[in-house]
């Protein structure tokens, strides 16, 4: 190899630095102005990450579970006593559940009606969130090798938590409902009431365009509407927390900065959405359809 | 200005490979460090900046094995996986790595209070520029408590990452220098 002289690398040494900072700034103006620009290249380098990340993360995943598990022995008493007065609770709803399932088949067999398209479930970790950044995300460590597809509504037991706004092969990122980004409609579930739920950065999302705003009160719960297409009716995401400022503020069900495993539903309404790009990725998702999930529910 | 090049100084030259590629290494592995999902409420908005800290400490006392170039890259790769604004966090350490070079001198061969101080300076210049350009670039005036936070929990943290750096840098680039 021919080693430059001195002096080139003296004059290397100096411009370099300012010659990166302007290629920094030119970075973030084109990113801002085609947003779409650096997607692939995130998805890609998403993907190369995704397996160290994943194995980087599983010790903090182990303790964290190993503390659950500590505090689960300690409060195992209390837990079991709630959990029987629940379950004697719960098997009363499930016998009213089971009829209104067999009345509602019933009533769709004399409507007629469409009967609603299978919904698909792939567990997946998170292996990284945005690490103190100003956005909203958590990139986890399935993608279009497990069927996963962009829109797709991500789920935690108590409501929703996003949808994937990037997905590759082996990793995909979440846009959460609170990011500055995130818009959802929602309706309320008592008033009926359309709105959107804007994140804004903070714990708490807002409404906004609400059709209904006077008859709002602190503790109703929202769900999504459906519009729009990405995600079912009636998914559970909040409660109103606070009316301060004429700015209802939602607080999500799901604990979303406490994030382990999340759920990726696919329920059939990426249809909405273009179709995958090449043959071999439709391929590679018909496959990834058929086997079943390996990942476990916490 | 900050943006003002200064030269590397000479230092001495390391003749070691694992001691050269050490300040790269450990700058990606805070980097890295900074997006493990650490199961804390609240903890993923208020990540203390551990890629300042390496930055910072390098800078100080082996600015020539912390080329701008890798600190680029690096950079970059942190801005892709955590899905920020790309450009924004790879400008704000680029312009925190010109600047403590401007001012290395000052730090060099000074107790650790006089260093800390010097971290939290850059810390809260970092940390309101980052806000800055991240409020310009997605046109919004984002809530600035949490990035005040961050910036507490960053300067309590240095002291460790500094201790974990310094002894490092003594059994693997100083010792063969």
């Amino acid at each position: 190899m021919i080693r430059p002289s001195v002096q080139v690398r003296a004059t290397l040494q100096r411009t370099t630095p300012p010659l990166l900072i302007l290629l920094s700034v030119a970075i973030i103006i084109l990113g801002k102005a085609d947003q779409t620009m650096f997607e692939s290249l995130r998805t890609a380098v998403a993907d190369r990450a995704a397996p160290l990340l994943d194995i980087l993360s599983r010790p903090l995943s182990a303790a964290s579970s190993a503390v659950d598990h500590a505090r689960g022995l300690v409060e195992i008493y209390q837990d079991n006593q709630r959990l029987t007065e629940e379950n004697t609770r719960l098997l009363q709803w499930q016998q009213i559940a089971l009829k209104l399932s067999s009345d509602n088949q019933q009533l769709r067999g004399l409507l007629k009606a469409i009967p609603e398209s299978a919904v698909s479930y792939e567990t997946a970790r998170v292996i990284a969130n945005s690490g103190g950044r100003y956005v909203r995300t958590v990139m986890i460590n399935a993608g279009t090798d497990q069927g996963l597809a962009r829109g797709q509504a991500a789920v935690a037991s108590e409501g929703l938590i996003g949808r994937l706004t990037e997905v590759g092969s082996r990793a995909a990122r979440v846009l959460l409902i609170t990011d500055l980004n995130s818009r959802i409609p929602v309706v309320v579930e008592r008033t009926h009431a359309n709105a959107v739920l804007a994140g804004d950065n903070s714990e708490r999302p807002r409404l906004l365009y609400l059709s209904d705003s006077a008859a709002l009160q602190v503790g109703d719960r929202i769900v999504t509407s459906g519009e729009g297409g990405v995600f079912p009716p009636g998914l559970a995401v909040g409660v109103v927390a606070s009316l301060a400022n004429g700015i209802p503020q939602v607080e999500p069900f799901v604990e979303l900065s406490q994030l382990g495993y999340v759920v990726v539903v696919d329920y059939g309404l990426s249809a909405a959405l273009p179709p995958p790009a090449s043959p071999m990725a439709t391929r590679a998702s018909a496959k990834a359809k058929g086997s079943d999930s390996s990942a476990v529910v916490r | 200005m900050a943006l003002r090049v200064t030269s590397i100084p000479a230092l001495p030259r390391v003749n070691n490979g694992i001691g050269r590629a050490w300040p790269l290494f450990t700058t990606l592995v805070m980097a890295v460090l900074t997006m493990l999902p650490v199961r804390i409420p609240g903890y993923a908005a208020l990540t203390p900046a551990f890629t300042l800290m390496a930055v910072y400490h390098w800078t100080i006392y082996r600015p020539d094995l912390l080329p701008s170039t890798g600190l680029f890259a690096i950079g970059l790769v942190e801005d892709l996986l955590t899905g920020a604004p790309v450009g924004a966090g790879t400008l704000v350490l680029l312009i925190a790595r010109a600047g403590v070079l401007r001012y290395r001198r000052l730090f060099v061969n000074r107790g650790f209070p006089f260093v800390w101080a010097g971290f939290t300076l850059l810390a809260a210049a970092v940390m309101g520029m980052l806000w800055a350009f991240n409020c310009l670039i997605m046109l919004d005036l984002i809530d600035i408590r949490a990035t005040v936070f961050r910036l507490v929990l960053t300067v309590a943290a240095f002291p460790a990452a500094s201790f974990a750096l310094g002894r490092s840098q003594r059994v693997l680039i100083d010792a063969h220098a």
